[in-house]
């Protein structure tokens, strides 16, 4: 790799980065993976005052739809089936009467067989486990992980194999915060394996539609200094281009093989984010060729459409502004007072992508001062 | 879930490959790889299961050594 983390450090400080409105200048990420790097390393700390980090919408437990995590909870409740889910998924709390089951873990509790998987590959081998058996498998994430989802289901799946799909893509909720007007941040550091799998390309449009600097990073210190030192030049020169700092995984076009299976049995729909709502052409849904494994079909709806609604986080939980880099985790009302990870209100403390979370684990315990708050939603 | 680890190649059958990481194996899909060519050896980077690219050696170490700094963090 080029220059040290120091050297990238020492470099950015060496820009004239002052802003004539005196203002920092807003760096958002859109991947976990990025926002735990960054606070682990403590980068923010390391670069000058000028420079604000913010973590946008980078975690898909975050802000998948309360009542598809509902309906996960009803099927596993209600039918003799197995449930399985990516682990993170478990524990993110519905908004139900207290004696009911807030979570798929309360679930199982109450006697669903509910599992967590780390791989598609696993729900398959559950399924060929327990031939006389129907098993679910609630699939939320981005691209990444929707991308082997599908993988999954070219190969071919067991029949008695269905699938709770819950997939989005990034890219269009950076769209609909740019296209706001009031994005909130100056600059974007791409997601490294989203766009591994679905090329840099997709964020061309940051640039060339809105000006604003970008830069694909991957999840070493040097990588996102050198990315965001790409976009503070872009800035400075008034010069924007889409920059690849993760060369070493990313390559144009991206995977073509993944896309490929997603292409095939999938489509682009618009789609519900937690506590965000509909974004245009943001979600998955499987292609009609697939619909027969669509869990939404098998099985009698569970679905509420009373629940379909933006306002869909816990009463004074902040995730969907925090998810929007509208409020840094320690300004939400609830950090570190009544949300904790041992005992979390809202998704972003849940998740090892949620934000809140990772400033939990990296030791910011205390929330910000209400001003603080107050200046920031400014 | 976005996290992508480094494994090396042990042995191919069809499209599962076994992998090793710091002395973990598991078995990896190759089914978004079918425009690689991959052998014994290689290093994937592999998210949820699956090979979703081929890396150098060096790019996997480099990565692990992130890993093991986040992880020391983490505990």
């Amino acid at each position: 790799m080029s220059a040290s983390a120091k050297t990238w450090l020492e470099r950015i400080r060496a820009l004239p980065l002052d802003k004539a409105d005196g203002r920092p200048i807003k760096i958002m990420n859109v991947c976990g993976g990025h926002e735990r790097s960054i606070t682990m390393a403590g980068l923010r700390k390391a670069l000058p005052d000028t420079i604000e980090l913010v973590p946008g919408p980078g975690c898909p437990v975050c802000i998948c739809p309360e009542e598809d995590i509902f309906e996960a909870i009803q099927l596993a409740l209600h039918e003799e089936i197995i449930l399985v889910a990516f682990g993170d998924m478990l524990r993110v709390p519905v908004n139900v009467a207290k004696a009911e089951a807030r979570t798929l873990e309360q679930a199982k509790a109450q006697g669903a067989d509910i599992r967590p998987i780390a791989s598609p590959t696993e729900a398959i081998s559950i399924a060929r486990d327990n031939p006389g058996t129907q098993v679910v498998f609630f699939a939320a994430g981005f691209e990444t992980t929707t991308a082997p989802v599908a993988a999954m289901l070219a190969e071919g799946v067991p029949d008695n194999l269905s699938i709770l799909l819950s997939g989005r893509l990034t890219w269009p909720a950076v769209a609909m915060l740019l296209d706001s007007g009031t994005p909130g941040f100056d600059a974007l550091i791409a997601p490294g394996h989203v766009s591994t799998v679905m090329g840099p390309e997709e964020w061309e449009f940051v640039v060339k539609d809105h000006k604003i600097p970008a830069a694909v990073a991957g999840f070493t210190p040097e990588s996102l200094l050198a990315a965001m030192y790409s976009t503070l030049r872009q800035l400075i020169e008034g010069r924007c281009f889409l920059d690849n700092c993760y060369p070493q995984l990313v390559r144009a076009g991206g995977n073509k093989s993944a896309q490929a299976h997603l292409a095939t049995t999938m489509q682009v729909v618009d789609a519900n984010w937690r506590g965000i709502g509909i974004i245009p052409a943001s979600g998955y849904q499987l292609a009609e060729a697939y619909r027969s494994h669509d869990a939404r079909e098998r099985f009698p709806t569970y679905a509420d459409d009373a629940r379909k609604r933006a306002g869909e986080m816990p009463p004074g939980c902040d995730c969907a502004q925090v998810v929007l880099g509208k409020l840094y985790p320690n300004q939400c009302r609830l950090f570190g007072t009544a949300c904790k990870p041992r005992n979390p209100i809202g998704p972003c403390m849940v998740s090892d992508e949620g934000a809140c979370r990772i400033w939990w684990s990296a030791g910011i315990r205390e929330p910000a001062a209400q001003e603080e708050r107050e200046e920031t939603l400014a | 879930m976005c996290l992508g680890i480094p494994m090396q190649i042990k042995s191919i059958e069809n499209y599962t490959a076994r992998c090793e990481a710091k002395g973990v194996s598991r078995d990896v899909s190759l089914f978004m790889m079918q425009e690689e060519e991959l052998n014994v050896d290689d290093f994937v980077v592999v998210h949820v299961g699956y090979a979703i690219q081929k890396i150098s050696e060096q790019e996997a170490q480099t990565a692990w050594e992130l890993y093991d700094q986040m992880l020391a963090a983490d505990s």
